[in-house]
């Protein structure tokens, strides 16, 4: 009980806080040691970004457009290649699985100038559908680990066995592959999403400053050190996965 | 072996030809520095470098840790919420906010809340307990990376709490009820029937987690000091220099740090699988 | 209607159309075409300006003053490319050089100085020289025009704004701050735990350094004559030993230091220090009208100078619209426009009172100047060139192992 208890404590407080603290900031002036409260409060941030000369609201189009694209296509990539990897086996395949893994275990810097190399040679810079793809180059990792984690929970007999009481193929995996992979799935879903709208090194260089996302105004304003509005760009950013976290928390129940 | 060509194709064809490009680039034929002939020297060069060897230590040091204490802890979370999460599915979504917010704006955050002025000790100030700000303990920039350390196990924490969820939603507590009326013991259940049902995830998600500490840039950047400083730091620095002959030192550092994960995921992949046994897992 | 119909054909044609069967203009060619033609083909075009967008007045300014004065009087769409830090803008187009991409860049004018500059015009990324042929350049004297940190400019980049560093004090702390080298090394040793710097390679803590090696090297006019190895190491010697020396007596011991400006500016705010500094001029007004200062910090100078630069506007090599580009550049480096800008933003103002008639100087005169910002003449009055980059690596170096290592 107490276990439990401090559990939700925590995570209330991991997850309340700092949305408090980045709401707080956004709306402080003249708040300087030793006051546990903001001198002054102002809607300056909130009225910049409200405002068209922040061009927030054409960023924040193209960054969802972005990641719901990804997350479809990192899903559609990750789902057949996690069910192989989680049911047969075959000679190489823990190798295999760890060069798909291989691009979110190097650091950033060792791929991404190489890779806008590689896209400037193909003509996919500047272009959205350039920024999506080099996207997938984190997503569909992240995908797969989830997919095949959710995989290997699944006895692939359960769609034997629905098949040979004459259930088609869409409805195996209506009513027999979805609902057992549902929580996995979700996550992974999640996952995708947050990977490419949080996206700042590969979008600046693919995307070449004709593709602008928020993380590119967020990352803008960190470094000119405008603290309320980095604040409310932050609540802004972190709106969207929030909502998201929250809509897919259902799928996340025990599907027993 | 067809459901596996979408994924290569997008995994070995966009990465691996960056990743070969970076390689050719600091062996010796980064045009834009006038080289055109193969080399190693920025190889040998960083090898032998005090900087690159200090960085390098503290830099396993600090990731080491911070994915023992999420690991920890993530599980530790994931165990005292599974009842609640199966009932209140909100209490996933609360787990896995801390895990939207950019690692950015949480080096921000910490800054504000544990600096000398931060809001901690504001409320050390208000009790009565500290009366200038140099008299709080130093949390962020200090010698032993407590910011940087604090700012990741915040971050990664839930993450591993959310994979783990995950998992535990799927499967149930079947097997813990089973091994109940065998009559085990709360600590026999979590040892031999909970422990290597999480193991997979765990051991796949800390090994993520530990690889993006390893070569992160702007939590060390902010929360770290100034020297020694993480790998991430460093090849940041040699790559923005405005000499441009520092650029494939920057790339060999990086490529380095490539080399370093991959080899010590393969060890503690290699470890955990001793440990676990032959389970059916995805690694 | 006219402006309407622009726009739509813009909008249809985006930028690449309508020039995808023409040749780019040439620098060679540049010489050779009267300003007016130039003018003419530019006009309907649309123009990629490549700037850090971390500031709010700024794009609030380009926003709107800026494109509309740009639309009416020449017919151009400015279209601005954010940038959090200008070495991104060089990074990708070191890597479309890498890549052979010569044509159709996505970059039509970039705001750069110093480093960036460097690196750029080391790796040939720019298109020119073109800065001497615009119309607009004769406000600007050979100050200006001649080199940028000590790398010849060659008509390479145009000049476009000014900075110079200043510090910063509360007023309500700190009675009489102390205007030279010494005076400073003197405050540090009596006060403790109240001063420190951003760490170099920090542009400002790097700036600091330089102030420091300027000062030891007596403001040699050798500085900003390429590099100078006696008088470096003469210099560096005392300029290092200074910093050893106060190092002990910084906020943390010298143990650590800031690794942002930001992060000075809050240890400044938050009275753990005494000291902020900046290349900004108007930086202090800026915080104080955001509410990240306290209204009673004011900013000043040494006596001997403090350093100062210009910015400039370039094209990269790659251009799609480099008759664009030229006309946008020389738009805004008018004195219509520097009074625009110095006028939304409070920078300094940069062309000096000898280019201006009569009624501009009084414009220029009359700009709005926030509570902590110096006026023109006395930043002019101590304005420093920077010594040239040769100085600079060399110096962050021994900082590195002299100092911060130790």
């Amino acid at each position: 009980m107490t276990a439990r208890r401090i559990g939700v404590a925590a995570a209330a407080a991991g997850a309340l806080l700092p949305l408090v603290l980045l709401a707080v900031f956004s709306f402080s002036r003249n708040w300087y040691w030793p006051h546990l409260l903001p001198g002054e409060w102002s809607s300056r941030a909130w009225q910049y970004l409200t405002s068209p000369a922040s061009d927030i609201a054409p960023a924040i189009v193209t960054s969802l457009w972005i990641a719901l694209v990804v997350t479809v296509v990192s899903l559609a990539v990750a789902l057949p290649a996690a069910r192989v990897l989680a049911w047969h086996q075959f000679p190489g395949k823990r190798a295999f699985f760890f060069l798909l893994m291989l691009p979110v275990l190097a650091p950033p810097l060792a791929s991404t100038m190489g890779v806008h190399g590689l896209f400037l040679r193909f003509g996919l810079t500047e272009t959205v559908p350039g920024v999506m793809l080099v996207h997938l180059i984190p997503a569909v990792p992240y995908t797969i680990l989830m997919l095949t984690g959710s995989f290997t929970r699944f006895d692939p007999d359960w769609e034997a066995q629905a098949r040979t009481l004459g259930a088609g193929t869409l409805a195996v995996w209506r009513y027999v592959t979805l609902p057992a992979i549902a929580p996995g799935l979700a996550l992974a879903a999640v996952f995708a999403f947050l990977i490419s709208w949080s996206q700042y090194l590969f979008t600046v260089l693919i995307g070449g400053g004709q593709v602008i996302t928020l993380p590119l105004i967020l990352v803008s304003f960190q470094r000119g050190s405008d603290e309320a509005i980095t604040a409310a760009l932050a609540l802004v950013f972190l709106a969207p996965t929030v909502l998201a976290f929250a809509l897919t928390a259902k799928y996340m129940r025990r599907h027993a | 072996m067809l459901m596996l060509a979408p994924a290569s194709l997008v995994l070995m064809g966009l990465f691996a030809g960056g990743v070969a490009l970076a390689v050719l680039q600091s062996t010796g034929f980064f045009a834009p520095a006038s080289e055109h002939s193969f080399t190693l020297r920025h190889y040998t060069a960083m090898l032998m470098n005090r900087e690159f060897q200090l960085s390098l230590i503290l830099t396993i040091a600090v990731a080491a840790v911070s994915t023992i204490l999420s690991a920890v802890a993530g599980v530790a979370l994931a165990l005292s919420l599974r009842s609640l999460a199966g009932r209140w599915p909100l209490v996933n979504a609360l787990v896995q906010v801390p895990i939207a917010i950019p690692h950015l704006v949480m080096a921000v955050l910490l800054i504000n809340v544990l600096s000398q002025s931060g809001l901690v000790a504001r409320l050390g100030y208000a009790a009565g307990v500290v009366a200038l700000p140099n008299e709080f303990p130093v949390l962020v920039n200090d010698p032993y990376a407590i910011g940087v350390i604090t700012a990741y196990v915040l971050k990664e924490t839930p993450f591993i709490a959310a994979v783990a969820l995950a998992m535990l939603a799927r499967t149930g507590d079947e097997y813990e009820s089973l091994a109940a009326t065998l009559g085990a013991s709360p600590w026999q259940r979590l040892r031999h029937v909970t422990f290597p049902l999480l193991a997979p995830a765990v051991v796949s998600s800390s090994m993520i987690v530990f690889a993006f500490i390893f070569g992160a840039f702007e939590v060390p950047f902010l929360l770290g000091r100034p020297y020694p400083s993480m790998l991430g730091v460093v090849a940041q620095r040699r790559f923005t220099s405005i000499d441009l002959a520092e650029r494939p030192d920057a790339i060999a550092v990086s490529v380095l740090m490539s080399l370093i994960t991959a080899v010590l995921a393969w060890a503690y992949l290699k470890l955990m699988r001793n440990q676990i046994g032959e389970r059916p897992t995805l690694f | 209607m006219h402006r309407f119909a622009i726009l739509l054909v813009l909008a249809a044609c985006a930028s690449s159309c309508e020039r995808a069967g023409r040749p780019s203009l040439t620098a060679a060619e540049l010489r050779q075409t009267p300003w007016e033609k130039i003018t003419q083909v530019a006009r309907g075009t649309t123009v990629n300006l490549a700037m850090w967008a971390g500031d709010e007045e700024r794009n609030r300014h380009f926003r709107s003053s800026v494109s509309q004065s740009l639309l009416r009087e020449y017919g151009i769409v400015l279209h601005i490319v954010p940038l959090a830090d200008t070495s991104d803008a060089i990074n990708k187009l070191l890597n479309e050089k890498g890549a052979g991409k010569s044509r159709n860049g996505s970059i039509d004018v970039v705001w750069v100085n110093g480093e960036n500059f460097r690196t750029a015009k080391q790796a040939s990324l720019l298109w020119g020289p073109f800065a001497d042929l615009l119309p607009n350049i004769r406000y600007y004297g050979e100050d200006s025009r001649t080199r940028d940190f000590g790398t010849s400019i060659d008509g390479y980049e145009a000049p476009w704004q000014k900075a110079q560093f200043v510090m910063a004090y509360d007023t309500s702390r700190v009675a009489e701050p102390p205007r030279s080298i010494d005076a400073l090394g003197h405050w540090i040793r009596t006060h403790p735990g109240r001063f420190t710097y951003v760490a170099p390679p920090d542009f400002t803590g790097s700036a600091f350094l330089r102030q420091i090696l300027l000062h030891f090297g007596g403001y040699s006019p050798g500085f900003q004559a390429g590099f100078d190895a006696k008088l470096y190491n003469e210099a560096s010697d005392k300029a290092i030993q200074f910093l050893t020396e106060i190092k002990p007596y910084l906020w943390r011991r010298g143990d650590t230091y800031p690794s942002t400006l930001k992060e000075l500016d809050r240890l400044f705010a938050n009275n753990e220090v005494d000291f902020a500094m900046s290349y900004g001029p108007s930086f202090a007004s800026t915080r104080i009208a955001r509410g990240e200062f306290p209204a009673t910090v004011r900013t000043f100078l040494f006596d001997k100078g403090t350093i100062g630069n210009f910015s400039y506007l370039a094209i990269p090599f790659n251009a799609s619209n480099p008759e664009g580009a030229l006309v946008t550049i020389n738009h805004l480096i008018s004195v219509e426009q520097a009074l625009d800008l110095s006028g939304a933003t409070e920078s300094q103002f940069p062309i000096t009172p000898d280019k201006l008639s009569a009624n501009d100087r009084r414009k220029a005169d009359a700009l709005r100047r926030g509570p902590a910002t110096l006026s023109n003449e006395e930043l002019a009055a101590h304005f420093v060139n920077e010594p040239d980059a040769g100085y600079l690596t060399r110096l962050e170096q021994d900082w590195l192992e002299k100092v911060l290592r130790r």
